[in-house]
Protein backbone atom coordinates (compact mmCIF):
# COMPACT_ATOMS: atom_id res chain seq x y z
CA UNK A 1 0.00 0.00 0.00
CA UNK A 2 1.59 3.87 -0.66
CA UNK A 3 0.52 6.83 0.95
CA UNK A 4 0.52 10.33 -0.08
CA UNK A 5 -0.74 13.30 2.52
CA UNK A 6 -1.45 16.79 1.84
CA UNK A 7 -1.07 17.63 5.59
CA UNK A 8 -1.97 15.48 8.75
CA UNK A 9 -5.71 16.21 8.24
CA UNK A 10 -5.79 14.61 4.38
CA UNK A 11 -4.48 10.91 3.48
CA UNK A 12 -5.03 9.03 -0.14
CA UNK A 13 -3.96 5.58 0.16
CA UNK A 14 -4.04 2.78 -2.71
CA UNK A 15 -4.29 -0.66 -1.50
CA UNK A 16 -2.96 -2.88 -5.03
CA UNK A 17 -4.19 -6.38 -3.81
CA UNK A 18 -7.88 -4.79 -3.08
CA UNK A 19 -7.74 -2.21 -6.30
CA UNK A 20 -8.91 0.33 -3.82
CA UNK A 21 -8.20 4.07 -3.63
CA UNK A 22 -8.95 5.81 -0.92
CA UNK A 23 -9.15 9.27 0.13
CA UNK A 24 -9.86 10.19 4.03
CA UNK A 25 -10.01 13.69 6.17
CA UNK A 26 -9.90 16.86 4.97
CA UNK A 27 -8.76 18.44 1.54
CA UNK A 28 -9.37 22.21 0.83
CA UNK A 29 -5.83 22.65 -1.41
CA UNK A 30 -5.61 26.29 -2.63
CA UNK A 31 -4.39 24.81 -6.20
CA UNK A 32 -4.27 21.50 -7.68
CA UNK A 33 -0.72 21.79 -7.35
CA UNK A 34 -0.93 21.27 -3.83
CA UNK A 35 -2.49 17.47 -4.13
CA UNK A 36 -0.22 16.59 -7.36
CA UNK A 37 1.27 13.49 -5.53
CA UNK A 38 -2.14 12.19 -4.63
CA UNK A 39 -3.43 12.86 -8.33
CA UNK A 40 -0.24 11.27 -9.46
CA UNK A 41 -1.21 8.08 -7.31
CA UNK A 42 -4.30 7.72 -8.27
CA UNK A 43 -3.40 8.26 -12.17
CA UNK A 44 -0.49 5.00 -11.43
CA UNK A 45 -3.22 3.20 -9.92
CA UNK A 46 -5.67 3.19 -12.66
CA UNK A 47 -2.97 2.10 -15.13
CA UNK A 48 -2.12 -0.71 -13.25
CA UNK A 49 -6.08 -1.79 -12.34
CA UNK A 50 -7.78 -4.16 -14.84
CA UNK A 51 -11.25 -4.60 -14.42
CA UNK A 52 -13.03 -2.08 -11.31
CA UNK A 53 -11.31 0.10 -9.47
CA UNK A 54 -13.16 1.43 -6.06
CA UNK A 55 -12.68 4.51 -4.78
CA UNK A 56 -13.12 4.46 -1.35
CA UNK A 57 -14.09 8.20 0.17
CA UNK A 58 -16.43 7.42 3.18
CA UNK A 59 -13.52 8.38 5.31
CA UNK A 60 -13.72 11.99 3.33
CA UNK A 61 -14.71 14.24 5.75
CA UNK A 62 -14.32 17.65 3.43
CA UNK A 63 -13.06 18.41 0.01
CA UNK A 64 -13.48 21.58 -1.84
CA UNK A 65 -14.39 22.16 -5.55
CA UNK A 66 -10.81 22.75 -6.32
CA UNK A 67 -10.02 18.76 -5.37
CA UNK A 68 -12.88 17.38 -6.21
CA UNK A 69 -12.69 19.00 -9.84
CA UNK A 70 -8.96 17.24 -10.11
CA UNK A 71 -9.75 14.29 -8.45
CA UNK A 72 -12.93 13.47 -10.99
CA UNK A 73 -10.74 14.84 -14.17
CA UNK A 74 -8.62 11.76 -13.71
CA UNK A 75 -11.04 9.36 -12.90
CA UNK A 76 -13.56 11.02 -16.15
CA UNK A 77 -10.46 10.59 -18.79
CA UNK A 78 -9.46 7.51 -17.88
CA UNK A 79 -12.93 5.97 -18.43
CA UNK A 80 -13.14 7.70 -21.47
CA UNK A 81 -9.35 6.65 -22.77
CA UNK A 82 -10.35 2.58 -21.39
CA UNK A 83 -13.28 0.92 -22.65
CA UNK A 84 -12.84 -1.91 -19.77
CA UNK A 85 -12.26 0.25 -16.59
CA UNK A 86 -15.05 0.65 -14.45
CA UNK A 87 -15.04 2.74 -11.11
CA UNK A 88 -17.03 2.18 -8.34
CA UNK A 89 -17.19 5.32 -5.80
CA UNK A 90 -18.12 4.32 -2.49
CA UNK A 91 -19.42 6.88 -0.25
CA UNK A 92 -21.03 7.31 3.29
CA UNK A 93 -24.83 7.73 4.11
CA UNK A 94 -23.59 10.18 6.85
CA UNK A 95 -21.12 12.53 4.86
CA UNK A 96 -24.75 14.32 2.99
CA UNK A 97 -22.27 16.65 0.71
CA UNK A 98 -20.70 13.81 -0.58
CA UNK A 99 -23.26 11.81 -1.21
CA UNK A 100 -24.57 14.23 -3.11
CA UNK A 101 -21.68 15.48 -4.85
CA UNK A 102 -20.25 12.16 -6.12
CA UNK A 103 -23.84 11.07 -6.83
CA UNK A 104 -23.53 12.55 -10.28
CA UNK A 105 -20.94 11.35 -12.01
CA UNK A 106 -23.30 8.53 -13.05
CA UNK A 107 -24.89 10.68 -15.02
CA UNK A 108 -21.79 12.00 -16.75
CA UNK A 109 -20.02 8.70 -17.32
CA UNK A 110 -22.14 5.18 -17.20
CA UNK A 111 -18.71 3.26 -16.42
CA UNK A 112 -18.62 5.17 -12.81
CA UNK A 113 -21.33 4.17 -10.40
CA UNK A 114 -21.68 5.34 -6.46
CA UNK A 115 -22.49 3.01 -3.82
CA UNK A 116 -23.69 4.61 -0.53
CA UNK A 117 -22.46 2.77 2.39
CA UNK A 118 -24.91 2.74 4.91
CA UNK A 119 -26.99 -0.44 6.21
CA UNK A 120 -24.03 -2.59 7.26
CA UNK A 121 -21.33 -0.98 9.75
CA UNK A 122 -21.14 -4.23 11.11
CA UNK A 123 -21.86 -7.77 10.78
CA UNK A 124 -24.47 -8.29 13.88
CA UNK A 125 -26.12 -5.06 13.35
CA UNK A 126 -29.58 -6.77 11.68
CA UNK A 127 -30.09 -8.66 15.09
CA UNK A 128 -29.17 -5.96 17.60
CA UNK A 129 -30.80 -3.02 16.03
CA UNK A 130 -34.32 -4.85 15.81
CA UNK A 131 -36.70 -2.24 17.09
CA UNK A 132 -38.61 -4.52 19.09
CA UNK A 133 -35.18 -4.71 20.85
CA UNK A 134 -35.78 -1.07 22.10
CA UNK A 135 -37.93 -1.48 25.48
CA UNK A 136 -35.77 -4.41 26.59
CA UNK A 137 -32.34 -2.27 26.04
CA UNK A 138 -34.26 0.40 28.60
CA UNK A 139 -34.77 -2.12 30.96
CA UNK A 140 -31.24 -3.02 30.66
CA UNK A 141 -30.04 0.54 30.91
CA UNK A 142 -32.05 1.20 34.33
CA UNK A 143 -30.35 -2.63 35.76
CA UNK A 144 -26.84 -1.26 34.63
CA UNK A 145 -27.44 2.32 35.73
CA UNK A 146 -28.37 1.05 39.91
CA UNK A 147 -24.21 0.23 39.09
CA UNK A 148 -22.58 2.55 37.03
CA UNK A 149 -24.14 5.80 38.60
CA UNK A 150 -21.73 5.07 41.64
CA UNK A 151 -18.69 3.54 39.20
CA UNK A 152 -18.72 6.07 36.79
CA UNK A 153 -17.11 8.72 39.20
CA UNK A 154 -14.00 6.64 39.43
CA UNK A 155 -13.53 6.59 35.87
CA UNK A 156 -13.25 10.31 35.36
CA UNK A 157 -17.08 11.28 35.22
CA UNK A 158 -17.90 14.54 36.77
CA UNK A 159 -20.16 17.69 36.43
CA UNK A 160 -19.09 20.45 33.40
CA UNK A 161 -17.20 18.46 31.53
CA UNK A 162 -17.07 17.62 27.61
CA UNK A 163 -18.41 14.02 26.69
CA UNK A 164 -19.09 11.65 23.58
CA UNK A 165 -21.05 8.48 24.53
CA UNK A 166 -20.14 6.39 20.98
CA UNK A 167 -23.18 3.75 19.84
CA UNK A 168 -25.33 5.60 22.00
CA UNK A 169 -28.58 3.47 21.24
CA UNK A 170 -31.56 4.60 22.09
CA UNK A 171 -29.67 7.35 24.32
CA UNK A 172 -31.02 6.82 27.41
CA UNK A 173 -27.65 6.44 29.16
CA UNK A 174 -26.67 10.26 28.20
CA UNK A 175 -30.22 11.04 29.50
CA UNK A 176 -29.26 9.46 32.83
CA UNK A 177 -25.93 11.18 32.69
CA UNK A 178 -26.99 14.34 31.94
CA UNK A 179 -29.84 14.22 34.86
CA UNK A 180 -27.08 12.89 37.47
CA UNK A 181 -23.34 14.37 36.38
CA UNK A 182 -24.65 17.65 34.25
CA UNK A 183 -21.61 17.40 31.85
CA UNK A 184 -21.04 20.69 30.39
CA UNK A 185 -21.59 18.80 26.54
CA UNK A 186 -22.89 15.79 25.69
CA UNK A 187 -22.66 14.61 21.84
CA UNK A 188 -24.65 10.77 21.58
CA UNK A 189 -23.74 8.86 18.28
CA UNK A 190 -25.08 5.98 17.15
CA UNK A 191 -25.88 4.36 13.44
CA UNK A 192 -29.39 3.46 13.50
CA UNK A 193 -31.38 6.12 12.75
CA UNK A 194 -34.63 4.48 14.62
CA UNK A 195 -32.51 4.62 17.65
CA UNK A 196 -31.94 7.90 17.42
CA UNK A 197 -35.70 8.87 16.52
CA UNK A 198 -36.23 7.26 19.79
CA UNK A 199 -33.66 9.12 21.60
CA UNK A 200 -34.68 12.31 20.54
CA UNK A 201 -38.28 11.30 21.42
CA UNK A 202 -37.17 10.28 25.08
CA UNK A 203 -35.16 13.58 25.67
CA UNK A 204 -38.03 15.39 25.08
CA UNK A 205 -40.29 14.00 26.98
CA UNK A 206 -37.85 14.47 29.85
CA UNK A 207 -37.44 18.33 29.06
CA UNK A 208 -33.63 17.77 27.87
CA UNK A 209 -33.06 19.54 25.20
CA UNK A 210 -29.03 19.56 25.22
CA UNK A 211 -27.95 16.26 24.44
CA UNK A 212 -26.13 16.37 20.64
CA UNK A 213 -27.61 13.36 18.79
CA UNK A 214 -25.89 12.02 15.98
CA UNK A 215 -26.18 10.04 12.95
CA UNK A 216 -22.33 8.18 12.62
CA UNK A 217 -20.37 5.21 11.78
CA UNK A 218 -18.07 4.63 15.22
CA UNK A 219 -15.49 3.67 13.34
CA UNK A 220 -15.24 6.67 11.01
CA UNK A 221 -16.61 9.57 13.20
CA UNK A 222 -16.90 13.49 11.97
CA UNK A 223 -16.23 14.38 15.56
CA UNK A 224 -13.03 15.98 15.25
CA UNK A 225 -9.63 14.91 17.38
CA UNK A 226 -8.94 15.60 21.04
CA UNK A 227 -12.04 17.17 22.12
CA UNK A 228 -13.96 15.10 24.69
CA UNK A 229 -12.91 15.02 28.72
CA UNK A 230 -14.76 11.49 28.96
CA UNK A 231 -15.76 8.96 26.02
CA UNK A 232 -18.11 6.40 26.43
CA UNK A 233 -19.04 3.13 24.52
CA UNK A 234 -20.64 0.67 26.24
CA UNK A 235 -21.78 -3.40 25.17
CA UNK A 236 -20.24 -2.46 22.10
CA UNK A 237 -16.52 -3.01 21.48
CA UNK A 238 -17.71 -6.76 22.02
CA UNK A 239 -20.46 -6.31 18.83
CA UNK A 240 -18.21 -4.75 16.79
CA UNK A 241 -15.71 -7.14 14.02
CA UNK A 242 -12.86 -4.11 13.71
CA UNK A 243 -12.39 -3.32 17.34
CA UNK A 244 -9.00 -1.95 17.18
CA UNK A 245 -10.59 0.82 14.41
CA UNK A 246 -13.09 1.23 16.86
CA UNK A 247 -10.49 1.72 20.11
CA UNK A 248 -8.76 3.86 17.16
CA UNK A 249 -11.50 6.36 17.04
CA UNK A 250 -12.31 6.45 20.46
CA UNK A 251 -8.50 7.44 21.45
CA UNK A 252 -8.66 10.13 18.73
CA UNK A 253 -11.24 12.21 20.27
CA UNK A 254 -10.35 11.91 23.50
CA UNK A 255 -8.79 14.42 24.89
CA UNK A 256 -5.12 13.88 26.14
CA UNK A 257 -5.77 13.52 29.96
CA UNK A 258 -9.22 12.39 29.06
CA UNK A 259 -10.94 9.21 29.59
CA UNK A 260 -12.63 6.34 27.95
CA UNK A 261 -14.60 3.96 29.49
CA UNK A 262 -16.16 1.16 28.02
CA UNK A 263 -18.85 -1.94 29.41
CA UNK A 264 -18.57 -5.06 28.22
CA UNK A 265 -19.72 -8.77 29.25
CA UNK A 266 -18.27 -12.27 29.46
CA UNK A 267 -21.93 -14.15 28.41
CA UNK A 268 -20.24 -17.29 29.33
CA UNK A 269 -20.18 -16.28 33.15
CA UNK A 270 -24.13 -16.02 33.43
CA UNK A 271 -25.25 -17.75 36.33
CA UNK A 272 -28.69 -18.96 37.87
CA UNK A 273 -29.39 -20.98 40.88
CA UNK A 274 -31.31 -23.67 40.72
CA UNK A 275 -30.95 -25.48 37.11
CA UNK A 276 -27.33 -24.04 36.69
CA UNK A 277 -25.79 -26.61 34.61
CA UNK A 278 -28.78 -25.84 31.67
CA UNK A 279 -28.07 -22.11 32.27
CA UNK A 280 -24.10 -22.42 31.81
CA UNK A 281 -24.59 -24.71 28.99
CA UNK A 282 -26.86 -21.73 27.37
CA UNK A 283 -24.38 -19.37 27.93
CA UNK A 284 -21.39 -20.88 26.72
CA UNK A 285 -23.43 -21.62 23.39
CA UNK A 286 -24.30 -18.18 23.65
CA UNK A 287 -20.72 -17.09 23.55
CA UNK A 288 -20.10 -19.78 20.46
CA UNK A 289 -23.09 -18.18 18.46
CA UNK A 290 -21.95 -14.67 18.87
CA UNK A 291 -18.79 -15.47 17.71
CA UNK A 292 -20.50 -17.01 14.64
CA UNK A 293 -21.33 -13.65 13.78
CA UNK A 294 -18.03 -12.20 14.21
CA UNK A 295 -19.16 -10.24 17.74
CA UNK A 296 -17.09 -11.45 21.51
CA UNK A 297 -19.19 -11.38 23.95
CA UNK A 298 -16.28 -13.13 25.93
CA UNK A 299 -14.77 -9.69 25.35
CA UNK A 300 -15.62 -8.01 29.12
CA UNK A 301 -12.00 -9.19 30.91
CA UNK A 302 -10.27 -8.92 27.82
CA UNK A 303 -10.76 -4.81 28.09
CA UNK A 304 -7.24 -3.98 29.98
CA UNK A 305 -5.42 -5.76 27.02
CA UNK A 306 -7.73 -3.80 24.35
CA UNK A 307 -7.20 -0.51 26.36
CA UNK A 308 -3.07 -1.12 26.70
CA UNK A 309 -2.75 -1.92 22.71
CA UNK A 310 -4.66 1.09 21.77
CA UNK A 311 -2.48 3.73 23.72
CA UNK A 312 -3.92 4.40 26.95
CA UNK A 313 -2.46 4.17 30.47
CA UNK A 314 -3.64 4.47 33.75
CA UNK A 315 -6.33 1.82 33.21
CA UNK A 316 -9.09 0.59 35.44
CA UNK A 317 -11.14 -2.39 35.74
CA UNK A 318 -13.49 -3.37 37.37
CA UNK A 319 -16.70 -6.04 37.42
CA UNK A 320 -20.83 -5.97 38.73
CA UNK A 321 -23.08 -8.41 38.71
CA UNK A 322 -26.58 -7.11 37.44
CA UNK A 323 -28.85 -9.84 39.35
CA UNK A 324 -32.62 -10.58 40.16
CA UNK A 325 -32.24 -9.03 43.43
CA UNK A 326 -31.40 -5.39 41.36
CA UNK A 327 -35.42 -4.09 41.52
CA UNK A 328 -37.89 -6.11 40.57
CA UNK A 329 -37.11 -9.59 39.43
CA UNK A 330 -39.63 -9.63 36.71
CA UNK A 331 -37.11 -6.97 35.02
CA UNK A 332 -34.29 -9.29 34.94
CA UNK A 333 -37.01 -11.82 33.66
CA UNK A 334 -38.30 -9.97 30.56
CA UNK A 335 -34.47 -9.12 30.12
CA UNK A 336 -33.33 -12.95 29.31
CA UNK A 337 -36.97 -13.67 27.95
CA UNK A 338 -35.88 -10.88 25.46
CA UNK A 339 -32.69 -12.45 24.76
CA UNK A 340 -34.27 -15.97 24.59
CA UNK A 341 -36.39 -14.57 21.65
CA UNK A 342 -32.92 -13.18 19.69
CA UNK A 343 -30.79 -14.86 20.09
CA UNK A 344 -32.47 -18.91 20.09
CA UNK A 345 -35.61 -17.36 17.91
CA UNK A 346 -33.16 -15.42 15.17
CA UNK A 347 -29.62 -15.69 15.38
CA UNK A 348 -29.41 -19.89 15.52
CA UNK A 349 -31.95 -19.82 12.83
CA UNK A 350 -29.85 -17.79 10.97
CA UNK A 351 -26.50 -20.20 11.57
CA UNK A 352 -29.04 -22.80 10.59
CA UNK A 353 -29.02 -25.03 13.94
CA UNK A 354 -31.39 -27.76 13.58
CA UNK A 355 -34.36 -27.73 15.91
CA UNK A 356 -33.60 -30.17 19.00
CA UNK A 357 -30.25 -27.67 19.82
CA UNK A 358 -32.85 -24.56 19.77
CA UNK A 359 -34.77 -26.40 21.98
CA UNK A 360 -31.84 -26.76 24.67
CA UNK A 361 -30.97 -23.93 24.04
CA UNK A 362 -34.01 -22.04 24.71
CA UNK A 363 -34.41 -24.29 27.88
CA UNK A 364 -31.37 -22.44 29.45
CA UNK A 365 -32.87 -19.31 28.84
CA UNK A 366 -36.31 -20.08 30.54
CA UNK A 367 -34.53 -21.82 33.58
CA UNK A 368 -32.58 -18.62 33.66
CA UNK A 369 -35.91 -16.90 34.01
CA UNK A 370 -36.80 -19.68 36.77
CA UNK A 371 -34.02 -18.92 38.64
CA UNK A 372 -34.59 -15.23 38.63
CA UNK A 373 -38.30 -15.52 39.60
CA UNK A 374 -37.41 -18.72 42.26
CA UNK A 375 -38.06 -17.18 45.98
CA UNK A 376 -35.41 -18.32 47.13
CA UNK A 377 -33.62 -18.27 43.69
CA UNK A 378 -30.44 -16.62 42.27
CA UNK A 379 -29.71 -14.81 38.86
CA UNK A 380 -26.68 -13.09 37.76
CA UNK A 381 -25.31 -11.04 34.46
CA UNK A 382 -22.06 -9.97 34.92
CA UNK A 383 -20.20 -6.69 33.20
CA UNK A 384 -17.15 -5.75 33.33
CA UNK A 385 -15.87 -2.25 32.73
CA UNK A 386 -12.79 -0.28 31.92
CA UNK A 387 -11.56 2.76 31.39
CA UNK A 388 -7.76 4.11 30.17
CA UNK A 389 -6.75 7.88 30.26
CA UNK A 390 -5.43 8.85 26.66
CA UNK A 391 -1.50 10.13 27.73
CA UNK A 392 -0.86 13.99 27.73
CA UNK B 1 -29.62 45.02 -6.94
CA UNK B 2 -31.08 41.41 -6.82
CA UNK B 3 -30.87 38.36 -9.22
CA UNK B 4 -31.34 34.76 -8.99
CA UNK B 5 -33.63 32.66 -6.51
CA UNK B 6 -36.64 34.42 -5.07
CA UNK B 7 -36.60 34.18 -1.16
CA UNK B 8 -39.72 34.44 0.55
CA UNK B 9 -39.72 38.45 1.17
CA UNK B 10 -41.95 37.94 4.65
CA UNK B 11 -39.52 35.44 6.12
CA UNK B 12 -37.27 37.18 9.36
CA UNK B 13 -34.25 35.23 9.36
CA UNK B 14 -32.42 36.07 13.10
CA UNK B 15 -29.33 36.99 13.92
CA UNK B 16 -27.04 33.96 14.63
CA UNK B 17 -23.55 35.71 13.89
CA UNK B 18 -21.47 38.56 12.26
CA UNK B 19 -17.97 38.51 11.50
CA UNK B 20 -15.33 41.25 10.04
CA UNK B 21 -12.18 40.76 8.57
CA UNK B 22 -9.76 43.62 7.24
CA UNK B 23 -9.09 41.83 3.76
CA UNK B 24 -4.91 41.52 4.15
CA UNK B 25 -5.36 39.68 7.08
CA UNK B 26 -7.66 37.01 5.34
CA UNK B 27 -5.65 36.56 2.39
CA UNK B 28 -3.02 36.31 4.63
CA UNK B 29 -3.32 32.11 4.87
CA UNK B 30 -5.57 30.31 3.00
CA UNK B 31 -6.27 28.05 5.82
CA UNK B 32 -8.46 30.90 7.03
CA UNK B 33 -11.18 29.44 4.74
CA UNK B 34 -11.04 25.86 6.09
CA UNK B 35 -10.83 27.12 9.78
CA UNK B 36 -13.43 29.89 9.79
CA UNK B 37 -15.87 27.03 7.82
CA UNK B 38 -15.47 24.81 10.49
CA UNK B 39 -15.60 27.05 13.27
CA UNK B 40 -18.31 29.08 12.46
CA UNK B 41 -20.36 25.91 11.39
CA UNK B 42 -19.88 24.04 14.44
CA UNK B 43 -21.31 27.20 16.61
CA UNK B 44 -24.06 27.74 14.38
CA UNK B 45 -24.96 24.01 14.38
CA UNK B 46 -24.93 22.99 18.27
CA UNK B 47 -28.68 22.94 18.48
CA UNK B 48 -29.82 21.34 15.03
CA UNK B 49 -31.41 17.85 15.39
CA UNK B 50 -28.27 16.17 14.28
CA UNK B 51 -25.83 19.02 14.97
CA UNK B 52 -22.73 16.99 13.66
CA UNK B 53 -23.12 16.13 10.45
CA UNK B 54 -25.54 19.67 9.81
CA UNK B 55 -21.83 21.39 10.95
CA UNK B 56 -20.32 19.25 8.36
CA UNK B 57 -22.66 19.72 5.41
CA UNK B 58 -22.51 23.71 6.27
CA UNK B 59 -18.76 23.87 6.52
CA UNK B 60 -18.62 22.56 3.39
CA UNK B 61 -20.72 25.18 1.50
CA UNK B 62 -19.35 28.19 3.24
CA UNK B 63 -15.86 27.36 3.06
CA UNK B 64 -16.62 27.58 -0.90
CA UNK B 65 -18.38 31.03 -0.27
CA UNK B 66 -15.11 32.04 1.49
CA UNK B 67 -13.07 30.29 -1.18
CA UNK B 68 -14.70 32.48 -4.00
CA UNK B 69 -14.34 35.44 -1.59
CA UNK B 70 -10.82 34.79 -1.34
CA UNK B 71 -10.13 34.71 -4.91
CA UNK B 72 -11.93 37.76 -5.25
CA UNK B 73 -8.49 39.53 -5.95
CA UNK B 74 -8.89 42.42 -3.94
CA UNK B 75 -6.33 43.47 -1.00
CA UNK B 76 -7.85 46.45 0.54
CA UNK B 77 -10.80 46.49 2.51
CA UNK B 78 -12.75 43.81 4.66
CA UNK B 79 -14.42 40.82 4.08
CA UNK B 80 -18.07 40.19 6.25
CA UNK B 81 -20.12 37.75 7.03
CA UNK B 82 -23.18 37.41 8.65
CA UNK B 83 -25.37 34.28 9.43
CA UNK B 84 -29.18 34.07 10.03
CA UNK B 85 -31.61 31.08 10.51
CA UNK B 86 -35.62 31.18 9.81
CA UNK B 87 -36.67 27.59 10.72
CA UNK B 88 -34.89 24.99 8.75
CA UNK B 89 -32.86 27.41 6.73
CA UNK B 90 -29.32 28.84 7.26
CA UNK B 91 -28.86 32.59 5.57
CA UNK B 92 -25.17 33.12 4.84
CA UNK B 93 -24.46 36.93 3.77
CA UNK B 94 -20.89 37.60 2.76
CA UNK B 95 -19.96 40.83 1.16
CA UNK B 96 -16.16 41.17 0.34
CA UNK B 97 -14.48 43.32 -2.22
CA UNK B 98 -14.21 43.03 -5.59
CA UNK B 99 -12.89 44.95 -8.64
CA UNK B 100 -15.99 46.53 -10.37
CA UNK B 101 -15.29 45.36 -13.61
CA UNK B 102 -15.33 41.83 -12.07
CA UNK B 103 -18.91 42.11 -10.43
CA UNK B 104 -20.85 41.70 -13.60
CA UNK B 105 -19.38 38.24 -13.73
CA UNK B 106 -20.78 37.49 -10.20
CA UNK B 107 -23.89 39.17 -11.34
CA UNK B 108 -24.22 36.54 -14.55
CA UNK B 109 -23.40 33.22 -12.48
CA UNK B 110 -25.95 33.92 -9.80
CA UNK B 111 -28.68 34.78 -13.00
CA UNK B 112 -27.52 31.22 -14.04
CA UNK B 113 -28.22 29.47 -10.98
CA UNK B 114 -31.51 29.89 -11.64
CA UNK B 115 -32.35 29.00 -15.11
CA UNK B 116 -33.62 26.03 -16.04
CA UNK B 117 -30.77 24.33 -17.26
CA UNK B 118 -28.60 24.18 -14.26
CA UNK B 119 -28.22 20.99 -13.43
CA UNK B 120 -26.60 20.08 -17.09
CA UNK B 121 -24.44 23.18 -16.71
CA UNK B 122 -23.26 21.61 -13.37
CA UNK B 123 -22.41 18.32 -15.04
CA UNK B 124 -21.17 19.93 -18.13
CA UNK B 125 -18.66 21.87 -15.62
CA UNK B 126 -17.56 18.80 -13.63
CA UNK B 127 -17.43 17.12 -17.39
CA UNK B 128 -15.23 19.46 -19.01
CA UNK B 129 -13.55 22.40 -16.47
CA UNK B 130 -9.91 21.84 -15.76
CA UNK B 131 -10.80 23.84 -12.49
CA UNK B 132 -13.77 25.00 -10.68
CA UNK B 133 -15.05 28.50 -11.33
CA UNK B 134 -17.29 30.83 -9.76
CA UNK B 135 -20.48 29.43 -12.04
CA UNK B 136 -19.90 25.91 -11.01
CA UNK B 137 -19.31 26.60 -7.03
CA UNK B 138 -22.52 28.95 -7.10
CA UNK B 139 -24.29 25.71 -9.21
CA UNK B 140 -22.36 23.08 -6.77
CA UNK B 141 -24.16 25.51 -4.25
CA UNK B 142 -27.27 25.45 -5.62
CA UNK B 143 -27.63 21.70 -7.06
CA UNK B 144 -25.74 19.70 -3.76
CA UNK B 145 -26.79 22.28 -0.97
CA UNK B 146 -30.42 23.54 -2.48
CA UNK B 147 -29.41 27.02 -2.38
CA UNK B 148 -31.13 30.23 -2.73
CA UNK B 149 -28.04 32.69 -3.83
CA UNK B 150 -28.96 36.06 -4.52
CA UNK B 151 -26.78 39.06 -5.19
CA UNK B 152 -25.94 42.50 -3.43
CA UNK B 153 -24.13 45.38 -4.95
CA UNK B 154 -24.37 47.85 -2.20
CA UNK B 155 -20.94 50.11 -3.33
CA UNK B 156 -19.08 50.20 -6.75
CA UNK B 157 -16.13 47.99 -5.29
CA UNK B 158 -18.01 44.86 -3.32
CA UNK B 159 -20.57 42.31 -3.59
CA UNK B 160 -22.94 40.75 -1.13
CA UNK B 161 -23.84 36.93 -1.82
CA UNK B 162 -27.02 36.23 -0.34
CA UNK B 163 -26.86 32.30 0.45
CA UNK B 164 -29.94 30.55 2.18
CA UNK B 165 -28.96 26.65 2.68
CA UNK B 166 -31.85 24.59 4.04
CA UNK B 167 -29.64 21.67 5.49
CA UNK B 168 -31.56 20.77 8.42
CA UNK B 169 -33.93 19.23 6.02
CA UNK B 170 -31.27 17.65 4.07
CA UNK B 171 -29.60 16.08 7.36
CA UNK B 172 -32.76 14.84 9.12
Amino acid sequence: MSVAGLSPSFKAAFDANSQVFSLAGVIRPRSVDEIADSIAMLKQAIDGVRGVLYVDVKRLIQMNNTAFHAFVRVALDACRARADLRVVIVTSSVVGWATRMFGHLNEIEPQITVEVYDSTFYPGQSFVEDTSFIPILRTQTKMTWRHERSILPRHGLRPGIAMADVCCGIGDFAVLVQKEFQPARIVALDHSKASLAYAREVATNFGITDIEYTYGDASEMLLEDNQFDFVSCRHSLQIFNERELLLKELYRICKPGGRVYITNEKNSHCLGEPRAQSIQWTYNEVAKLFSHFEMDVELGPKSRRYLADAGFDDILVESFMVTNHDGDPQDFADVIAAWEHVYAGEMAVRRGDPPEFIQRFRQGFRDHIFAALHPKGYAGWPIWVASGRKPT
Amino acid sequence: MDVGNSVPAEAIFEPLLQFEMEMGTFLSEWQHCDHLSSYLARMISHNRTDPVRHSNFFSSALNELLEVSFRSGAASGHIGLAIYRHGPIERVQITFPCPAEQVPFYREAVSKVDRSDAHARYLDSISTDMAPSRESILLDLAINFDASIRIEESTLHAVTLIVDLPLEGLVS
